[in-house]
Order: structure tokens, then sequence, then C-alpha cells
């Protein structure tokens, strides 16, 4: 379970995980924002004295590949690879951060969290949300530091400038200052490429750019078409071109990676930030660790003529491979098995230098306090995702719940059969929306569970909501429930059925898997049998697609009636990632 | 192939002899000379070299007391390398037994160390209602066990509340040896004419010390149901 940390909490990594290869996410997002996510690694000043080590869309890796930016994925805005046994012992500290890129500050900033992953499991979390901001256009998420050993600090500290004001409290250099053919446009921090014909950042390497001591090449290389590692799939400045395509014009073509005699073989997918830009021109590679100037327009490097200063992150294919990744782990992480000269340890037999009786806690006790019951004074307490414990002393009105549901309970309760009333049997015969209840009665704590479902509880003060029956847990007897009928064509049975709760009081819904809520806009469509529950302002009307002959023949869609909903602003509907 | 997307999910290295890999794997890092009991067809990956062997002579000679009286539902697991472990998705949670005893599901028990003392305990009552052919282990001594529970379980003490308590018994996972068990029906003769509330029968603790419950009231033996 992932710890969660506040502001200002520090830990011990070694306290977290015992794993030193880290997976760390960052998701930040506000309405029409775009976010650069960049990692600086520092000295023990606090200064970025090595240029190197700042990780950002434009350099997504360190040299020896210590940190490495992976672009959005599994729901992060941004994620980096850390591998803090490699990371070289003149970085003491890698601060995370986000910058807005182009106008906006902080304070519009939604629910995000920095997460760190360590052996497929997420083992710490900083959430943090906009209201905790205000003018400010940067912020400093989060720290590794070495003190004695890694730690991790949850740090959320605004910063009042861009990522450019941000780069240079670190001591970093923007180059912008250098006179530029091409000022950078507006709020777009000064090394940002102009979008114009030279999106080339200076110090990217050529691709594939051979030794200096190796043979000359007949064809300049060429960057990667598709950059699958380096290239920035975050949020790139505005005014960059788009990945993958070289802006026309540039001389530079695109021979096939076979075609260079000294390339390895593979494509260096990580060897060079192959950012999607013409090549660096040779003996303009500015000092590795200088940002360079923007705009500054590299012309096409003639053939068989190189660079004679090699950057030193470039990889060398002319020489010895690049120094293998010290994983002194027994069980290396080796995401790129198929990088040349790294020996993919995933094949070998594992120095096994006896098993570990110990770790972890000791005792019964130990492992199991993670689970404890969480006792609160309150009526409805989650116990966790899927399971919600009621204390029927509190309120001291019974409980509804679905039959079957109880898992626990303590103290003196009395479960008895709910019937709906004639009237309800009917309408429940009639609807298929009949609820198979008990009432919990007494005092003493339920524990609620079905299904290993998650849960979520909903209170009501006043409004009203209509839930699909069988999403429905348990709820106060104080709510008055009753059941609605969708009508339309096309819906198998003839019409939809939902219950209607409106009141004061709980509703516990659940879902199989994480819902989505999504408010009521002009066109919100909601596939019938996945819908969970929408608020009762929001108007539902059937909206099928009549295609009668492609549905008679196999290979049509499949989603043939869905849910439109109207309503005013405030509304929202929610939708589990499960037809039933 | 580009393997970035799953770079998170590489084993961390070995801390403990059973570690989790997930909320819902267990790694176990076994050696030669420290078997340990699985259940049959829970594995799903290892690497280096163990072996199984099903239904060992050990175990058969207790699972003659199973009521179910197939085969035993456990192979012993010997050899040196990385063992993974997996029971349908089901949540797993590791324990360090350190002279502690604790009486499990057989469902809900996914591996042990075989020096550990078990033994096949019959729970009174329980398995003429629940007609599942439950069965319970009690585990005891220095060692790990790991149980598996759907969804994230919870633990709650007795002997807390002035009153006994009561779980489904479809929901429960293990508890500390020691309590005191007896089943309570709580049959009325409205059940018997469908107005049930849909809990017949619970079991019912007392004394001191901790009960497991997972978040769901599917107990089936998925391991076993593969056949």
């Amino acid at each position: 379970m992932a710890r969660e940390f506040q502001r200002g909490h520090k830990a011990r990594i070694s306290d977290l995980t015992a794993g030193r290869d880290l997976y760390v996410g960052v998701q930040i997002a506000g309405p029409g924002l775009t976010f650069d996510i960049s990692c600086f690694g520092l000295d023990a000043n606090e200064r970025l004295s090595d240029d190197r080590y700042f990780i950002f869309f434009n350099q997504p890796k360190s040299p020896e590949e210590a940190i490495q930016q992976l672009g959005p994925q599994a729901g992060d805005t941004d994620s980096f690879r850390v591998t803090l046994d490699n990371v070289p012992p003149a970085i003491q500290k890698l601060s995370f951060t986000a910058t807005i890129d182009g106008a906006g500050q902080m304070s519009q900033v939604g629910p995000g969290y920095l997460r760190i992953v360590a052996g497929g499991e997420e083992v710490a979390r900083y959430s943090f949300t906009g209201s905790e901001f205000s003018t400010e256009r940067a912020v400093m998420l989060g720290d590794f530091y070495l003190k004695d050993v890694w730690r991790f600090a949850a740090v959320g500290q605004g910063f009042d400038g861009g990522l450019e004001a941000l780069l240079k409290n670190f001591g970093g250099e923007v180059a912008e200052e250098e006179p530029a053919p091409a000022p950078a446009q507006g709020a777009t921090p000064g090394f940002a490429p102009p979008g114009q014909a030279a999106p080339a950042p200076g110090f990217a390497p050529p691709a594939g750019t051979p030794a200096p001591s190796a043979p000359p090449a007949p064809a300049p290389p060429a960057p990667q078409p598709a950059p699958a590692f380096g290239a920035p799939q975050g949020t790139p400045p505005q005014g960059m071109p788009p990945q993958g395509t070289p802006p026309p014009g540039t001389p530079h073509g695109t021979p096939p990676q076979g075609a260079q005699p000294p390339a390895p073989g593979t494509p260096q997918m990580h060897g060079a930030p192959t950012i999607a830009a013409p090549i660096a021109p040779p003996g303009q590679v500015p000092p590795p660790g200088q940002v360079p100037p923007p705009g500054q327009v590299p012309p096409p490097p003639p053939p068989g003529q190189f660079p004679g200063q090699q950057p030193p992150f470039g990889q060398q294919p002319g020489q010895a491979p690049p120094a293998p990744a010290p994983y002194g782990q027994p069980y290396p992480a080796q995401p790129y098995p198929g990088q040349p000269g790294q020996p993919a340890p995933y094949g070998q037999p594992h120095p096994m230098g006896g098993v570990p009786q110990g770790g972890g806690a000791l005792g019964l006790q130990a492992a199991l306090s993670k689970y404890r019951e969480a006792p609160t004074g309150q009526r409805w307490t989650p116990q966790n995702s899927r399971l919600m414990r009621v204390d029927l002393g509190v309120g001291g009105q019974p409980v509804l719940a679905r039959q079957g549901t109880m898992v626990l309970y303590q103290g003196k309760v009395d479960f008895s059969y709910k019937g709906a009333g004639f009237r309800g049997r009917i309408v429940g015969n009639a609807t298929g929306q009949e609820m198979q209840l008990m009432r919990c009665t007494g005092q003493g704590q339920v524990f609620l569970a079905e299904n290993a479902a998650e849960l979520h509880p909903i209170e009501l003060q006043g409004d009203a909501i209509c839930v699909s029956a069988e999403n429905v847990l348990a709820f106060d007897e104080s709510l008055h429930h009753e059941v609605r009928r969708i009508e339309g064509h096309g819906i198998p049975g003839g019409a939809l059925f939902t219950m209607q709760f409106q009141g004061t009081g709980t509703v516990v819904v659940k879902t199989e898997g994480t819902p989505v809520v999504l408010p009521v806009t002009p066109t919100t469509f909601a596939d019938s049998n996945a819908i969970v529950a929408w608020s009762a302002g929001a108007q539902v009307i059937i909206s099928s697609q009549v295609r009668l002959r492609r549905s008679a023949y196999p290979g049509h869609s499949g989603e043939t009636v869905n849910l439109q909903f109207r309503g005013a602003p405030g509304n929202f509907i929610v939708v589990q990632p499960y037809e039933v | 192939m580009d393997q970035q997307m799953i770079s998170g999910f590489a084993p961390a290295p070995v801390a403990a002899r059973m570690e989790n890999h997930g909320a819902s794997m267990l790694k176990v890092a076994m050696q030669s000379g420290q078997d340990l009991f699985a259940r049959t067809g829970s594995m799903v990956a290892y690497e280096g070299f163990v072996q199984y062997e099903p239904n060992p002579p050990a175990v058969r000679q207790m699972a003659s007391q199973w009521l179910t009286g197939e085969g035993a539902p456990l192979m012993r697991c010997s050899g040196d390398g990385l063992l993974y472990l997996a029971d349908y998705g089901a949540n797993v949670v590791c324990i360090n037994l350190n002279g502690d005893s604790l009486s499990v599901n057989g469902t809900n028990l996914l591996a042990f160390d075989a020096h550990l003392q078990w033994g096949v305990e019959r729970v009174k009552g329980i398995a003429k209602f629940a007609g599942q052919g439950l069965f319970n282990v009690g585990v005891s001594g220095t060692g790990w066990v790991a149980l598996t529970s759907r969804g994230t379980p919870i633990v709650v003490d007795c002997g807390r509340g002035e009153d006994e308590t009561y779980v489904d018994p479809d929901a429960l996972v293990a508890w500390s040896s020691g309590l005191k068990v007896k089943g309570k029906r709580s049959f009325k003769a409205s059940s018997l004419i469908g107005r049930g509330s849909g809990e017949a029968y619970q079991l019912g603790f007392s004394g001191q010390g901790f009960v497991v419950v997972q978040p769901s009231e599917d107990s089936t033996d998925r391991l076993r149901a593969r056949g």
C-alpha cells in the first residue's frame, strides 16, 4: 500500500522499498495548461553544477542513464526512472519540478500527485492540489536527496518564475541572453527552440555520431525518425514542431539505420537524446551541458565530416561499448535488452547469495498491522477501497443493505428481511429493479462488502441521485428511495429502471473497477450497461443508433443503445469500467 | 521492443524470503534445504532451478483428514531460484511468523515454509453448513506464511467489544489460534418462507486475538476449480 506523503514529509527510501530502481510518476494537469516536468540533479551545494543532470524534454537522460525521462504513461503526465545506485556521487539531490508552459498559474492546477513505484508496487505518493498554490508558475514537487542514504522529501514549494527562473535558481545557465536571431516567443522558456526550421538544440548529438577515431562514414547520420525514448513526449513547448517530422527543407535525408556503416546494427534507442531535429553542426557543438542558444540554425553537416568534439553523452559506436550499467543487484531491471553493448542479465542465473531469512517486520502483528481496522467516530467509515464499516450506534437509525453483504459484525446487531412492501414488490417484479434488502438494527459495527467491488460512500444532503439498483450496496434508512423508469425504444426489456435516492443520509455505491465521473455536457453519452449513477438533475435521453441492417450481420459495433444526458452545469454521471 | 512502458514492473531486489510484487503476486526466494509448500497450480513463474512435487507423502497423510478426499491441494517446491505465486489476482499478504500461530482457511492459504508446524483442523460445524469442503490449516512456528484475500483484507481485534465478533464464513481468511469459535445460526422462521436476511450462519469468535476478513464473499477455490 502506498504511503501517503504530505508537504514537508521526509522518509528514507530504504524504508519505503528495498528497490533501488525506481519509477517516479508525476501527474499534474489544469484546464488549458501544459506542463514541463523536469528533474534537476544538484550537487552538495544544491547547484546545478553539471548541466547534463538537468533532465527535461530536450535531454531525457543523464550520461550514465541513472535518471531517465520516460514520458507520459500509466496515467502520469510524465515519468522518470531513477536508478539510485548509478547516480554519480557528485549528485546529491534530485529535484523534481513542474513548470507551466505558457500562460497560467499554479492555482489553476487540479489535483495531482508525485508517486514512486518500485517492484511493480506504488510505495509512496505525495498528492497536491492547486489550492495550495497561488500565482506561482513553477513548483518543486519532491526531492530525492542523499543524506547518508537516499531519502525522499515531499516539497510542494511554489516558485514564482517559470522554468527559466527555476533553472537560474539552481545555478544553471540559460543561454538565451546571447543574441539570438529568432527570439523565443512570449512565455516560452528561453531554451525551448522556437518553431522555426531549426528545432535542434545544439547539444543534441547526432544520432549515431561516430567517435572521432572511427573511420569516416559516407553518409551523415540521420536522426531517429521515430524517437522511441528521447523524444519529449510530455508537453512540448509551444512552437516545437511535431515529433518525428523533420522540418521540410532540412537537407539531411533519412537513410535507414542500417545504411550507416559505423552505427551498430540495432537502432540506438537511447544512446543519444534523439530529438526529431536535424543534426547539430559539426564543430559547432557547444560544450556539453551548455544550453544552446535558440534559433541557431545549424547547417546540415557535409558528409564525411564529423564533429571534432564529441558530446560525452553520445554513444560511441566505434569504441568499447558503453559501460554496462552497474546493476549490482541480483535482479537487475534491465529494460532495454536490445541495447547493444549491454549485457542482458535476464538469462543469467542470479548470484543467489543466500536467501535472506529476515527482512520485513517480524511477527504476526507486524505483518498484519497495516490491515488493521480503522475506527473513527463516524457512522460510515471506509476501511479500504472495498470494505465499508458502519457504526449503527452513531445516528441510531437502521441501515438497509443488500442481502448477504455483511462480512463481519461486532455487537448486538439484528439482521432482518426488508420487504419492499406490496406496491414495491409489484414494481420490483415488473422492473427488475427489485433489491433484496436486509435491515441491520441494533448497536454495533457492521462491515459490508461484496465481491471485492470498490465502494464509494455518497453523502446526500437534501439532494437526489439516481443509482442503478445493481450498484447499490447499502444506504441509510432515512433516505427516500423509489424506482424511476426511463422509456425508450431499443432497450432490451422496453425500459430502463433506476433507483432514485433523496433526502439526507449516505448511499454506498459499488463499482467494478475505478469509475469515471463525467460532467454533463451537451454531448455526454454513456452505455446503459456501464452507467452506475447520475445526479438526479440530469435528464436522460435514449439515443439509439438505428442501423437495422448492420446489426443483422456480425461485425456491428455492439453499441446500439446509449444514454444521453442533458442538464444544467454541475450535474454529473458516474460510469464504471465494466458492463454488467 | 520498446520496454520503457513496463520498466516500473521489474522485480525489486530480494530482501526477504517472501515478498509482495505488486498487490497480488508473491515472490519467494528459494534455496535448497528450505522447501516450501504451495497451493498446487499457484505458480505463475520461476527463475532458477525449482522442482515441484505434487501431493508429497507428508501431505497425503495429513490430507486424509480433509473432507473432500481429493488429492491434497499442496505441492512441495524445492530448489534454488525465485518463485512467483499468485491466485487469480487475489491480494497476497505475507507474514513472518515469530513463534505465533495462525489458523488459515484452506482456500486462502497460498504458501508456507515446509519447516513450520502445520496441521489440518476441522472447524466445528462449519463444513456442514458452508458445504464447500472447508478445511482450515493451523500453522505455527518461526517462518513465512502467505495468505490470499479477494480485495484488501481487514484485521479486526476480538475481545475489544463486550460482545463476540461474528464473521460470515465465506469472507473469513484467518484468525489467531486461541480464539474460541462457535457457530451461530440466525435462522428464523421467516427464513423458511423466503424472507431471510441472507445472513443465515455466522462464526462467532471470542477471546483475545484477531480475525482477518476479506471484502468478498467469494470463497470458491479457483486453484482447485481449475482442476
